[in-house]
């Protein structure tokens, strides 16, 4: 039993690590996965910028750090089966006797670790070019809300990922999740901003509850309820992921198109 | 215990074409498909482009459902037993694709040795030997997109081979590559039956059947139209001579008036610049070649050669349905 | 009359070859909903703020939107030229080089100004949007010089792209570029100094000016000086594309350099 639990770690972390090399050898998906929010953000601060309010630039400034982290699970998590046709590579994935959750799990952890790369470079650019410090109140909190965060995004990544097996066109609906997803988590735009009938699709999305708790440790409240929240709302995808992954595999070998492009 | 055993596999493909009028076909790319491998064989499915050789190995790996029929591959059925299946064999196949270009071959390895299950102690030596087996050792630190066909398809055996697989499907293996690289992969390939794996390989090269495979089915538009060791189907056309005639421009309908001739059992023309070679498969005792050249009346005619049958010609007879 | 054809029929067909591999399920998304997208995005974050109203934000984000299709078509023109193997012959035709180009801009120009058009008519409806019905000829013509101009800046990246390959991580690099400077979510006069300078010197920066004094009551006659400059800075990066492709051409006769995939 232990020689297994050992072999499945180990096949994790070395499949983690050569997916993290791949993408962050890539312009496309890792340079632009970090840039392309970061200019959004900059493009938010700098309005919020004009009305001067300092807390106001605080919660841009939170929001904008965690807006790079939906990009990479969005965009890039989306796409990243499609690559994988494209390459070539899904078909031997698929024949390969690992199941395809612990082949998919290890390549959403390396994207979040480059969302979480994101964080880390925009708040760096916000105090260089916004002079913007951010005031945690509570530094261990804010740092698990943050890894709550991405650990949950990882999930959604997941889900969204399994949908490019039997779609091939399903990294288009990825790509068109990024904006939507900035509108809803309540990054730069208060959730209860949004028009009602919007905000439960807000609450659907782990991610909202995840910022509201890195917002609650980062004013001296309470983050656990919000993070209780995150993770169940977060296991949902995971598990749904993991039983339509099965289905939409069958499905692509019932209809030939694992080796489309 | 046979290693694969094919049962009147068939498959069935629905394409969709247009935008505004969509029209639907199906297209039959298999149609019951029945063969069964021996462990330890060296099995070959030659056929032409589009046969349905493809579809009938990924049938056989699991990645495509069969819409009918069934297979088993050491016991186990691809349908229901997938995850068995998937442990115990190897898939390779030609082209570029399959790899990460940004990894180089010893991450590629690695990586798919962890997806194949192999054991950590292992892959070390395991990704070591089998990196001298096909000639990449020193390379191997190189990122792969910046390695040539004959290297990719190289690494392809490699990575097939990490989990050391009871059965190898190899799916056009040489395509594409140079003839002093295709030959050091025949012989890879061929150490690979020595050591006692059964091996099921699909190419168009009829020669490359012929030089390696135990047996062989030949497979045309979906269906097996022979089968036999590579002496068997020579046998087919065996015991008669094939004519060539090089001629300079043949006229419509010579193919039909020579094929009539009695003792002709096949006329084939081949393009070979700017002539083109009439290849007329008779009959052992026949000698036709004055009533051919009377045939072909005052078409200008260049060389002309009597020799004996080839696998090919058996092969052209095969799948030109003659 | 044979110029016209050029223009027009050559124009189109290089286009059409593009899209062939574009499903509607890709193109929709991506040029429909996604500018909506940022369009309410940055509208809320206006109401968030307290900054400037929701016609603001309609109209800069519809018009930095509309140079995704001028940047992204127009690069894959040039690119679809480069692997027919046609570009030699589409610089070096005498006489006929300018309608020839001219017409495989067209419907790129087309597009850009039709994806800004719906993305104002959409921030119309969505938002507290209020045009004078008198101002929308003015504006339409405003919008097709603007998206002309982006244009302009496609052929120039078209050219670079065709040396430095990573098309789409540069495109989106230049659209976030075209996102911070060239005023779509501030007004110049609330950009940092030499922000607004950087942007007087890019497409957009002018028309989008004007398209909102549009809006906001004036007449033609009032914009005319900020059409003329947007016209000026969009015909600059023509000809630097067309000397570029030019250069580009030459060299890759004597070293090949084009031939590469």
């Amino acid at each position: 039993m232990k020689d297994r639990v050992a072999a499945l770690l180990h096949q994790q972390a070395v499949c983690y690590r050569l997916q993290l090399k791949v993408l962050s050898t890539s312009a496309f998906e890792g340079f632009l996965a970090v840039l392309f929010p970061l200019m959004f953000a900059t493009a938010a601060l700098l309005v919020y910028r004009i009305d001067g309010d300092p807390e106001s630039m605080q919660y841009a400034g939170l929001g904008a750090a965690i807006m790079g982290m939906w990009t990479c699970q969005g965009v890039v998590a989306s796409s990243l089966l499609s690559r994988e046709r494209w390459a070539g590579t899904l078909e031997l994935l698929v024949a390969a006797p690992t199941s395809l959750t612990r082949i998919l799990v290890p390549m959403t952890m390396a994207m979040s670790t480059i969302g979480l790369y994101s964080v880390v470079a925009t708040i760096a650019w916000e105090r260089w070019v916004f002079d913007i410090r951010l005031e945690i109140d509570n530094w261990f909190l804010f740092v698990v809300s943050v890894l709550m965060a991405a650990v949950t995004l990882a999930t959604v990544g997941f889900f969204l990922s399994v949908t490019a097996i039997r779609y091939r066109t399903s990294w288009a609906l990825g790509a068109a999740l990024e904006y939507p997803g900035w509108l809803l988590c309540g990054f730069v735009i208060p959730v209860s901003l949004l028009p009602d009938w919007v905000q439960p699709l807000s609450w659907a999305i782990p991610t909202t509850w995840a910022m509201d708790a890195i917002r609650a440790s980062a004013n001296g409240g309470s983050p656990w309820a919000d993070l209780a929240v995150c993770a169940a709302t977060g296991a949902v995808y995971a598990v749904a992921a993991a039983y339509l992954g099965r289905r939409l595999v069958d499905s692509a070998r019932r209809h030939a198109t694992l080796a489309l492009t | 215990m046979s290693a694969v055993e094919a049962l009147d596999l068939g498959r069935t493909f629905r394409t969709q074409s247009g935008l505004l009028r969509r029209s639907r076909e199906r297209v039959e790319a298999v149609r019951g498909v029945s063969f069964t491998i021996e462990p330890g064989e060296l099995y070959g499915l030659l056929g032409p482009n589009g046969a349905g050789k493809t579809t009938t190995i990924k049938m056989l790996i699991t990645l495509l459902l069969p819409s009918s029929g069934s297979a088993r591959v050491l016991g186990h059925d691809v349908v229901d037993d997938v995850r068995e299946v998937r442990r115990r064999i190897g898939y390779v196949f030609g082209g570029d694709r399959g790899l990460y270009e940004r990894l180089s071959a010893l991450d590629n390895l690695r990586y798919f040795s962890e997806l194949y299950g192999v054991p950590p102690r292992e892959q070390k030596a395991r990704i070591g030997s089998l990196l001298e087996l096909v000639g990449l050792t020193g390379r191997e630190k190189e990122r792969v997109e910046g390695y040539s066909r004959g290297m990719r398809q190289r690494l392809h055996i490699a990575r097939g081979l990490l989990h050391d697989p009871d059965v190898l499907f190899l799916d056009e293996p040489s395509i594409g590559i140079d003839p002093v690289g295709a030959r050091e992969l025949r012989a890879t390939i061929g150490s690979l039956r020595d050591q006692g794996k059964t091996v099921l390989l699909t190419t168009h090269y009829m020669f490359e059947a012929d030089e390696l495979c135990d047996r062989i089915a030949v497979i045309r538009a979906g269906e097996i139209v022979a089968e036999g060791t590579p002496s068997q189907l020579k046998e087919r056309v065996g015991d008669g001579r094939v004519v060539e005639i090089e001629t300079y421009g043949v006229p419509p309908g010579t193919v039909d008036t020579l094929g009539a001739l009695p003792g002709v059992r096949s006329v084939a023309v081949e393009e070979r610049g700017q002539q083109q070679v009439l290849i007329v498969s008779v009959e052992a005792d026949a000698e036709v070649t004055q009533a051919v050249l009377g045939r072909l009346g005052d078409v200008r005619v260049g060389r002309v050669a009597a020799r004996e049958p080839t696998l090919e010609d058996a092969y052209v007879a095969l799948v030109t349905g003659s | 009359m044979t110029s016209l054809r050029i223009f027009f029929i050559g124009g189109l067909m290089s286009y059409r070859a593009m899209f062939g591999w574009l499903s509607p399920w890709i193109l929709i998304p991506s040029l429909v909903v996604s500018p909506i997208c940022q369009i309410l995005l940055f509208a809320y974050i206006g109401r968030s703020a307290g900054v400037r109203d929701d016609e603001f934000y309609v109209i800069g984000n519809a018009l930095n939107y509309a140079a995704i299709p001028c940047l992204f078509a127009m690069a894959s023109t040039i690119e679809g030229e480069r692997q027919g193997r046609t570009l030699g012959i589409v610089l070096t035709t005498p006489a006929r080089r300018l309608p020839l180009f001219l017409g495989r801009a067209l419907p790129v120009i087309a597009n850009g100004w039709g994806v800004a058009m719906v993305g104002v008519l959409a921030g119309v409806a969505l938002l507290d949007v209020e045009i004078p019905s008198g101002a929308w000829p003015a504006l339409v013509f405003v919008v097709v010089v603007t998206s002309a101009s982006c244009t302009g800046l496609g052929l120039a990246m078209g050219a670079v792209v065709l040396r430095v390959r990573e098309g789409a991580t540069f495109g989106n690099v230049i659209f976030c570029v075209l996102l911070v400077f060239s005023g779509v979510n501030v007004a110049r006069e609330d950009l940092p100094g030499w922000m607004a300078s950087v942007g007087a010197w890019l497409p957009l920066t002018h028309g989008i000016e004007a398209a909102r004094l549009l809006a906001d009551g004036s007449n033609l006659a009032d914009v005319t000086g900020l059409v003329a400059r947007e016209v000026g800075v969009g015909g600059l990066y023509t000809v630097l594309g067309l000397l570029l492709l030019r250069y580009f051409e030459a060299e890759s006769r004597r070293t090949a350099s084009l031939e590469r995939v």
